[in-house]
């Protein structure tokens, strides 16, 4: 288990990571999503040990990860921007590794990079940026680790590319309790691959949860009704987080159970009510409360 | 095994599993007795986390329809006892459907003959 205790880390005067608690763990998908600036990357670095919290700790399995490379040898992180030495072919870089790793595993090194059909002896600089990243998650997955971090990594991989390697993720889960833990603010990659989501905003963490209870709680609907009067006393009686009007159409947000809301909506009789399927983009914006956020307004 | 995901769907995925699965063995797609795909190979062929098959496969053992022998993985239970109650499922959604043609006009003649045509489909 990965186990984040009261973590913070300022970069001069900005706060990129504010007080940040948060477990991980094993055998699980963590996905860490967040607006742009949010401290997905600075979290990631800090557990890997790149960087030093300013206060609290990060422990892995219960051991600080800070300049602890026997720690180190348990995850294998793949930054944003991948790293490569220069000059050098996928074949050193997997050399390097395995002097790194004690089970890195040359064999399914050569079979990944088979399968993804990628040259083994051509320069890597090369190389597009999505063969890249494909190299950076064959060169993880042959380190064997226990732990993956990926920071963005599947938003540089083609829709077939992406599929295949959530394919490779399920294998390694049921075979050695592999845990990716998946840094991403492109929702819709999260949300079909995720158990758990750690919800990031301005450097701290707004809520760290089960996927699906997540998605229990929280529910969108369109409704019409007869009355002004019926919408204002629906308002008083649920916990609506977003409301937004067009004509007499309402499309509400609301916090709570599913079978709850609807029998509340209805002993008004409206005109029509029909609940909405609501995506995890939605479910973010409505948890970070930053409709503000909404980047059509800053160009509007 | 295909089974179809919808992320957009307010059902959970786990659920949508389970249903596609209860559906191919109430229509018998799927034999009693028959093997499922393994977690790891169903997770594998659908791109998704193992967890999450694993949640539906739970799903569907605590209703019945499917059971597990330990060390050769989960297989399909006679699922006739169950038919009854899955007819009575569909009935109830048919009256939702049927309740909001009549308020909408349609009548009764051409609900008849639509039920009559999907039938005719429905049996070839």
């Amino acid at each position: 288990m990965i186990e984040a205790k009261n973590v913070s880390k300022s970069f001069g005067k900005i706060r990129a990571v504010d007080d940040i608690s948060l477990k991980i763990e094993d055998g699980r998908v963590f996905g860490l999503i967040g607006t742009n600036g949010a401290g997905k990357s600075t979290f990631l670095r800090l557990a890997a040990g790149v960087l030093k919290p300013d206060s609290g700790s990060v422990e892995i399995d219960g051991r600080e990860v800070f300049e602890e490379p026997e720690v180190k040898e348990n995850f294998f992180y793949i930054s944003d921007d991948t790293y490569f030495f220069s000059n050098s072919t996928p074949d050193v870089m997997a050399e390097f590794y395995r002097k790194i790793y004690p089970n890195f595993s040359v064999l399914r090194f050569g079979k990944l990079m088979d399968d993804f059909s990628l040259d083994r002896k051509r320069k890597i600089n090369t190389f597009s940026k999505g063969m890249k990243k494909q190299l950076s998650v064959i060169l993880g997955l042959s380190a064997m680790t226990k732990y993956m971090y990926c920071d963005e990594t599947f938003d540089g991989l083609d829709p077939v590319m992406r599929q295949g390697v959530k394919s490779l993720f399920a294998g390694e889960m049921t075979e050695r309790g592999f845990t990716p833990v998946i840094a991403s603010h492109n929702l819709r990659e999260l949300e079909d691959i995720c158990d758990t989501v750690g919800l990031l905003h301005k450097g701290g963490i707004l809520l760290s949860e089960d996927l699906d209870s997540v998605k229990a709680d929280i529910h969108k609907l369109h409704c019409v009704f007869r009355d002004e009067n019926d919408i204002e006393d629906v308002k008083k009686e649920l916990d609506i987080l977003i409301e937004d009007k067009k004509g007499t159409l309402y499309t509400l947000t609301v916090r709570g159970m599913e079978e709850q809301i609807m029998a509340e909506i209805n002993a008004h009789d409206p005109v029509f009510a029909e609940m909405l399927p609501l995506s995890l983009e939605e479910i973010f914006i409505s948890e970070t409360g930053v409709t503000g956020y909404d980047i059509k307004k800053i160009i509007c | 095994m295909f089974i179809d995901i919808d992320l957009r769907d307010r059902k959970p995925l786990y659920e949508q599993i389970a249903l596609g699965i209860e559906d191919q063995i109430m229509r018998g797609l799927i034999q009693p007795d028959e093997a499922l795909p393994s977690v790891r190979s169903l997770a594998m062929e659908l791109s998704i986390n193992p967890n999450t098959v694993q949640k539906a496969y739970g799903a569907l053992e605590q209703k019945g329809l499917i059971y597990s022998v330990s060390g050769r993985g989960s297989f399909a239970s006679n699922a006739e006892g169950l038919l009854p109650g899955k007819r009575e499922d569909i009935l109830k959604q048919l009256d939702e459907i049927i309740t909001k043609a009549v308020k909408f006009g349609i009548s009764m003649d051409e609900l008849l003959e639509r039920a009559r045509n999907a039938g005719n489909i429905g049996n070839t």
